[in-house]
């Protein structure tokens, strides 16, 4: 866990004037809020005002939509005679703040930024990255599918965050843990005090831990040794016996970051290209022009997805592509929990490694 | 459950079949199982969590399922339905599969509820059941439970919807399908998409636009909910599948009212009686053509 570079308190009164004076000033802040729908959703929206803003229940959409959104348009043509007309989408954004996200949510950004700075730099995904200043809430909202600690981060990890709060009974401890952070509590210095007695956050700290008994002893370095070594084992095929191949777990993902680009016409002789979120769990993912298609059941395709994340990503971007936020397993129709999943091939690799002969001579 | 059990596994070591597809416990509530190995059989149950609908399971499109063999499938009065629907529509044959009927005293909306069925949790498609016992099934078994408490009422919120002036409605579903994000789990959960390619899938020509915006979305649902008129079974599983909790069974529901008003058509268990989708009457409704 990275030190904060600094500490400060803000008490519930002053964040509210906080999301006042910042949305007063045309900056866009993004937190969990009802949605207003038939079912009474709480989700990641733009909200006006703290009153708006739901702190106490976990937000069903995902953040990286505001980062990589489901369709994004990045050009517009236009044929007039023989010419056409490119109009790029300018990837610069206005400054805009998110609030109260969830560390796994939060976390996910940062892993995503490697692929997104791999071969070429992502602008549109940039463009969003730094104009945002992130401000996570550290989480006591632990469920049965929630499996952070499993996978390297924690309930209170600053991993992707410029500020961390950490709910005391006057308000918030603010942790702050990037040079933007420290730009951003500089600009808004009237709505800081200084840190209170920390035996405050030791408290919060101490009620989180143990939170996720389960997933504590999750070996992911283990299921990476199995997935490595077991392409074409039966496993998988069992796997996707219940999966309904729709994209449900991909979509919600905070670290799934496949995309289409599609061109779409709006006329006859004009359009818009768009970059679309899309995912390994399709079959048209990987459908060839030519018909062929390398992932051509739904067992490959859970292959892929639980390799990409425990296995592909690791070796190349040295992280896993997981946050354990839960959300592919509160999300799926078929119950199939990816906690569960990881740790039973964890397993077969421990069954593994129990059976081979150690030390002396093979 | 002894029943149940016993059967599946009878079947099992008879060679009748090569899988039961049935209910287990999970960690985080009910999930469907697939029971090969006799031994296994234990491991099936049947209670208030069971809300899944096992038959799309025994579509043509789930490979894996079946590559391993032939099926018995776990069948409430209402999933038995969807199974009539593929039968009806020659997706299956009804050799293809053994039919285990569960005596149903109705299900809570999602599968990780612990505790009794009351009105909050029961799902919608319990209301007003007359199938709690199913008749197309080869075997029955348990004792038929209370009737579930009454819940929502699916009738009652399309007629709320349709009460509304046009401007209003139009906004209810702008801002519920503005959150879709084209995951089309609605699509692939349910027993009668039944397509090898969906028209949403077919790119040359792109009939359907494909991003998640308003026009897209919209055409989406739509389409989907039109090519379900007068063959959706009711089971609101696309509902309980979106990972953004959009109310999408209401289109199923309403066309449901228009198919029975119209073709005086209401699906049922019964694969002998044709959908009008696939039936021609001289009598047939034509005030919808324009």
């Amino acid at each position: 866990m990275s030190t904060p570079l600094s500490i400060k308190h803000i008490d519930s009164a002053q964040l509210e004037g906080l999301v006042a004076a910042l949305v007063g000033a045309g900056t866009t802040v993004i937190a969990p809020a009802r949605r207003g729908d038939a079912r009474d959703t709480v989700g990641y929206r733009a909200v006006r005002t703290m009153a708006e803003v739901v702190l106490d229940q976990r937000p069903d959409n995902a953040l990286k939509a505001f980062f990589l959104p489901p369709t994004d348009p990045l050009l517009h043509y236009e044929r007039k005679g023989k010419d056409v007309t490119l109009t790029e989408v300018d990837p610069q954004i206005a400054p805009r703040v998110v609030l109260g996200a969830l560390p796994c949510d939060v976390a996910g950004l940062p892993i995503v930024d490697r692929v997104m700075n791999w071969d070429y730099r992502d602008e549109p995904w940039f463009g969003r990255r730094d104009a945002t200043t992130v401000i996570a809430l550290a989480c006591d909202k632990a469920d049965d599918a929630c499996f952070c600690s499993g996978v390297g981060l924690a309930p209170d990890s600053p991993q992707g965050a410029d500020l961390l709060l950490i709910p005391t009974p006057a308000g918030f401890a603010v942790e702050v843990h990037s040079d933007k952070g420290v730009a951003f509590v500089a600009q808004h210095a009237a709505f800081f005090a200084d840190a209170r007695d920390a035996t405050e956050v030791q408290a919060f700290r101490q009620r989180i831990a143990g939170l996720l008994p389960h997933a504590e002893g999750l070996d992911p370095d283990a299921a990476r040794t199995w997935i490595e070594a077991h392409f074409m084992d039966p496993h998988w095929a069992q796997l996707a016996l219940a999966c309904h191949g729709c994209g449900a777990c991909t979509m919600v993902c905070p670290t799934c970051h496949c995309f289409d680009i599609v061109d779409e016409q709006e006329g006859v002789t004009k359009g818009t290209r768009r970059r679309n979120q899309d995912y390994c769990q399709y079959g048209l993912f990987t459908l060839h022009g030519a018909g062929h298609n390398p992932r051509g059941d739904q067992g490959a395709r859970i292959r892929q997805r639980v390799s990409h994340k425990f296995a592909i990503y690791p070796d190349r971007f040295g992280a896993i592509l997981c946050t354990g936020c839960g959300r592919c397993s509160r999300s799926c129709a078929a119950g199939i929990d990816m906690f569960e999943v990881v740790e039973r091939i964890a397993g077969l690799q421990a069954t593994l490694d129990e059976e081979a002969p150690t030390g002396g001579e093979l | 459950m002894k029943p149940l059990q016993d059967l599946a596994r009878q079947l099992l070591e008879a060679g009748d079949v090569k899988v039961v597809i049935g209910y287990q416990d999970g960690r985080r509530g009910v999930q469907p199982a697939f029971i090969t190995d006799p031994a296994q059989a234990e491991r099936l149950i049947f209670d208030h969590r069971c809300v899944h609908n096992l038959a799309t399971y025994v579509s043509p499109r789930r490979g894996h399922v079946k590559r391993l063999g032939r099926a018995a499938v776990m069948l409430k009065g209402c999933d038995a339905r969807a199974v009539a629907g593929l039968l009806r529509e020659s997706q299956i044959s009804r050799d293809d599969v053994v039919l285990i009927g569960v005596r149903c005293g109705g299900v809570h909306d999602t599968p990780d509820v612990s505790g009794p069925l009351t009105a909050e949790t029961v799902a919608p498609r319990c209301h007003g059941c007359t199938v709690r016992e199913p008749s197309l099934p080869d075997h029955l078994v348990g004792e038929l439970p209370p009737a579930p408490p009454v819940g929502r009422d699916l009738d009652a919120d399309v007629a709320r919807l349709m009460a509304m002036p046009a401007a209003e409605r139009l906004a209810f579903w702008t801002r519920e399908l503005d959150k879709c994000v084209r995951c089309y789990a609605c699509r692939q959960v349910c027993p009668l998409c039944v397509c090898e390619r969906c028209i949403v899938d077919k790119t040359q020509p792109r009939w359907i636009e494909p991003s998640a915006h308003a026009r897209g979305n919209l055409a989406w649902h739509l389409t989907r909910a039109q090519h379900l008129a007068g063959r959706c079974s009711g089971c609101s599983e696309c509902e309980r599948a979106c990972p953004e909790g959009i109310p999408v069974h209401l289109f199923n529901h309403f066309l449901a009212g228009v198919v029975r008003d119209a073709f005086d058509h209401v699906v049922s268990d019964d694969p002998e009686v044709p959908a009008p989708v696939g039936a021609f009457r001289k009598d047939d409704a034509e005030e919808f053509i324009v």
